[in-house]
């Protein structure tokens, strides 16, 4: 081979170079048009985590962007039924064209509960877990859009580790209850990102107070405002504090996000304000990004090198 | 942050990283390949108190990025499974 100095391609991978796909080699090309990708990520379960990326996806959606939402829980999947599609998705097997998502009020989505019925478990280890999200990124036609906005699975272990790697994520939103035991689960979460160097863009706190639909007052269960205690210590801003409302869980089981059907509640006021700090925020790193992604150099070698 | 501002084949056997500091280091290809960090070689390393064996003429095949942190090295001799995070290229001294 005659030594030409350095290949590098930005954005795309250069085709017929390595014979086995490297990590985040067809992810990189199904991703290629999508402008942004955001993590909705927790350390702890049931802190409202795919309600808060519903909402966020649905009121970006709302802005007039090309949004998809991609539901990463893996063993959990909650979107469907938030987004009112519970029907199993049809799709050729052993076709190598990539699944069509489904348009669910505008916003592309896609998720595992898609494809099977509702009784089923996700029995699957680690490995076969991670395949399953490299589908999503690298086999699904995405198309252009301005946000993907991917529902993380809660803890820190193979799924979030594959969504790291496979994808140059431009900056993660952690979910929180007020509560410390949730604060302590959320900086494990902190620490992936930072290991991973996706920046965090700012802490969602849910469940901040309970708006009782009796006398419409606002009620601090938890008493501590962790999010912003949590917002603080990791120098990130509190994105938006939402409000425990009947009317969220009703929403979020009749599968119409809250930003849709209650657009002036509390919670869906809350939810646009985090959406314009999250544009901010993103603007912002953005702007000082320097990093890398999408990098590919293929090895020039000399005559007579080991090939 | 450790980012790299430049990543390029300095020579038939060297890789050039300059970093966001402006610092610029030149790694040797066989080293990085000795010092892979994969759980495999890793567990071999320290199995064996040694370093991962590999021929002088050992290459890369090609390096690509691993999200926002990381290379993905892979090398002439089938090995691939090695993702070089910034922060541990940062530690290496690049030199066999």
């Amino acid at each position: 081979m005659i030594s030409t100095g350095t290949t590098t391609t930005a954005g795309k991978p250069s085709g017929g170079v390595a014979s086995r796909r490297a990590v985040g080699d067809s992810a990189q090309a199904s991703l290629a048009a999508v402008d942004r990708v955001v993590a909705i990520a927790s350390g702890k379960g049931g802190v409202g985590k795919s309600t808060t990326a519903v909402n966020i996806a649905y009121a970006l959606a709302d802005k007039g962007l090309a949004v998809g939402l991609l539901d990463a829980d893996i063993f959990g999947p909650s979107i469907p039924l938030m987004t009112a599609r519970v029907e199993p998705v049809v799709y050729p097997k052993h076709s190598t064209n990539p699944v069509q998502p489904p348009q669910l009020g505008g916003v592309k989505v896609i998720s595992i509960a898609m494809f099977q019925t509702r009784q089923q478990a996700n029995i699957l280890r680690g490995p076969m877990a991670a395949a399953v999200i490299r589908q999503f990124l690298g086999q699904v036609a995405w198309g252009k859009l301005d946000y993907l906005i991917i529902d993380y699975p809660p803890g820190t272990s193979d799924i979030q580790l594959t969504l790291s790697q496979a994808v140059a994520l431009s900056g993660a939103v952690l979910v929180t209850t007020p509560q410390d035991v949730a604060l302590r689960d959320v900086e494990k979460a902190l620490s992936l990102f930072a290991t991973t160097s996706v920046p965090v863009l700012g802490i969602v706190e849910t469940m901040s107070s309970f708006i009782c639909d009796g006398c419409q007052k606002e009620h601090h269960v938890f008493l501590s405002a962790g999010g912003e205690k949590l917002a603080r210590k990791a120098n990130v801003p509190l994105l938006g504090e939402i409000p425990l409302e009947t009317n969220v869980v009703l929403t979020s089981d009749r599968g119409i996000p809250m930003v849709r059907q209650f657009p002036n509640s509390m919670s869906a006021v809350a939810y646009r304000k985090a959406v314009d700090q999250i544009e901010a925020q993103l603007t912002k790193v953005t702007a000082a990004d320097d990093t890398m992604p999408n990098f590919h150099l293929v090895w020039q070698t000399q005559e007579g090198g080991q090939r | 942050m450790n980012a790299p501002r430049e990543i390029a084949q300095h020579d038939d056997r060297t890789l050039k990283i300059v970093w966001d500091d402006g610092t610029a280091r030149l790694y040797d290809v066989v080293y990085l390949r000795r010092n892979c960090p994969c759980a495999a070689c890793a567990e071999q390393k320290s199995a064996a108190a040694d370093k991962i064996q590999a021929d002088d003429r050992v290459r890369p095949t090609e390096i690509r990025s691993v999200g926002r942190y990381a290379l993905l090295i892979a090398f002439s001799d089938g090995h691939r499974t090695g993702i070089y995070s910034f922060e541990t290229l940062r530690k290496f001294s690049g030199k066999l």
